[in-house]
């Protein structure tokens, strides 16, 4: 059986995701011994183009979210992992992924690693307070069930208008995360009982600041509640990082 | 009562629960692995239920996985990584966590 990582990196006027993707298939090398592929501008027509809010940047960027449903697809493995460029493989925890018995994975929580917000309205979605499965780190092999969770995402993404009324959420964006929660929910009778990463997604939101100490070291400094300034430190543990500056910055300081 | 003093000790509390808090889900996390198709948690209750069957003579059953699916496993093999397990990240954790009592 074949495995490899699959990044998809879609580069726009601020953020270089195709650094931050090759920076990331060096460390997947390292600690979980694939290889990796990255789908660039060049592989992958992107149908549509987004803005979001990127808080680091403090403005609206465009956002090439759109071609991740594409994934099952453009994937040469028979069992393939999907990342975010910005998730940080610092540890060999992702192997356990490609041992185990299931068809599709990802990650139900993520939790802030400051422990300054609660993340309840980032592992909820939508008026009915839907709970969402995040697209940052998807498992899956090649399989009938696998299949029928990316061709459902791009159905959801084909009638995003349509399910953001029937989830009722405001985004008029498209949202990986959202399509993949929706395609579960439809590929699963809407049991919302679907196998997910037995662990949570550790993450570090935009207002905080990232600064490597060493190779898998990394330091997040915040302020508490008065104000003051706090540090706490990652070693040897994946993470995601939504500040795509500061992670830029690091991959430009290692390159 | 020195209520300035209160709530200082009150906030440093908190700050180090929230580390001790983000230690746990580390650890916990390293100390899930795969096995035969199956995924495991290394703790007290799966290396007792492992030595009490060990003891009992059976070699190989079918035990629940943390997806709750049945799966077929060696016993003897599936307690020694999970003893190993269980040991190494334990240590690694008591080390992580004497540092943060030492930062504190």
């Amino acid at each position: 059986m074949t495995t490899g990582a699959l990044i998809f990196a879609l580069n726009n006027e601020k953020i270089d995701y195709a650094s931050m993707a090759r920076w990331s298939a060096r460390n997947i090398e390292r600690h979980l011994g694939i290889p990796t592929h990255i789908v660039t501008e060049q592989e992958v027509e992107v149908k549509d183009t987004n803005s979001r809010w990127f808080g680091d940047f403090d403005t609206a960027v465009m956002w090439h979210n759109q071609s991740r449903v594409n994934a099952y697809d453009l994937s040469p493995w028979d069992r393939t992992l999907v990342l975010d460029a910005d998730y940080v493989v610092a540890s060999d925890q992702l192997k356990l992924l490609l041992d185990v018995d299931q068809d599709f994975l990802a990650h139900r929580w993520a939790y802030d690693v400051t422990a300054k917000d609660n993340f309840a309205g980032y592992n909820y979605f939508g008026n009915h307070q839907m709970p969402m499965w995040w697209a940052t780190v998807m498992m899956f092999r090649r399989s009938i069930h696998a299949q029928h969770v990316f061709e459902s995402m791009t159905m959801v993404q084909d009638h995003w208008h349509h399910y953001r009324k029937l989830y009722k959420f405001s985004n008029h964006s498209y949202r990986n995360d959202y399509a993949l929660s929706i395609a579960l929910g439809i590929v699963d009778g809407h049991t919302l009982d679907h196998a997910g990463i037995p662990w949570d997604l550790a993450s570090l939101t935009t207002e905080h600041k990232l600064t490597q100490l060493g190779q898998d070291e990394f330091r997040v400094d915040f302020l508490n509640s008065e104000q003051k300034p706090r540090w706490t430190k990652l070693k040897n543990q994946d993470f995601h990082a939504m500040g795509k500056q500061q992670l830029g910055e690091i991959i430009a300081n290692n390159t | 009562m020195n209520t300035d003093e209160l709530v200082a000790h009150g906030r440093s509390r908190f700050e180090h629960a929230a580390a001790r808090r983000l230690l746990k889900e580390k650890y916990q996390a390293k100390l899930i692995f795969a096995h035969a198709g199956g995924m495991w948690t290394a703790g007290p209750e799966l290396i007792n239920i492992l030595t009490a069957s060990l003891e009992c003579g059976q070699q190989g059953l079918v035990l629940l996985d943390m997806y709750e699916t049945p799966v077929m496993v060696d016993y003897k093999e599936l307690l020694k990584l999970a003893q190993q397990r269980w040991q190494e990240q334990m240590t690694a954790w008591l080390v992580e966590y004497e540092e943060l009592n030492k930062n504190r």
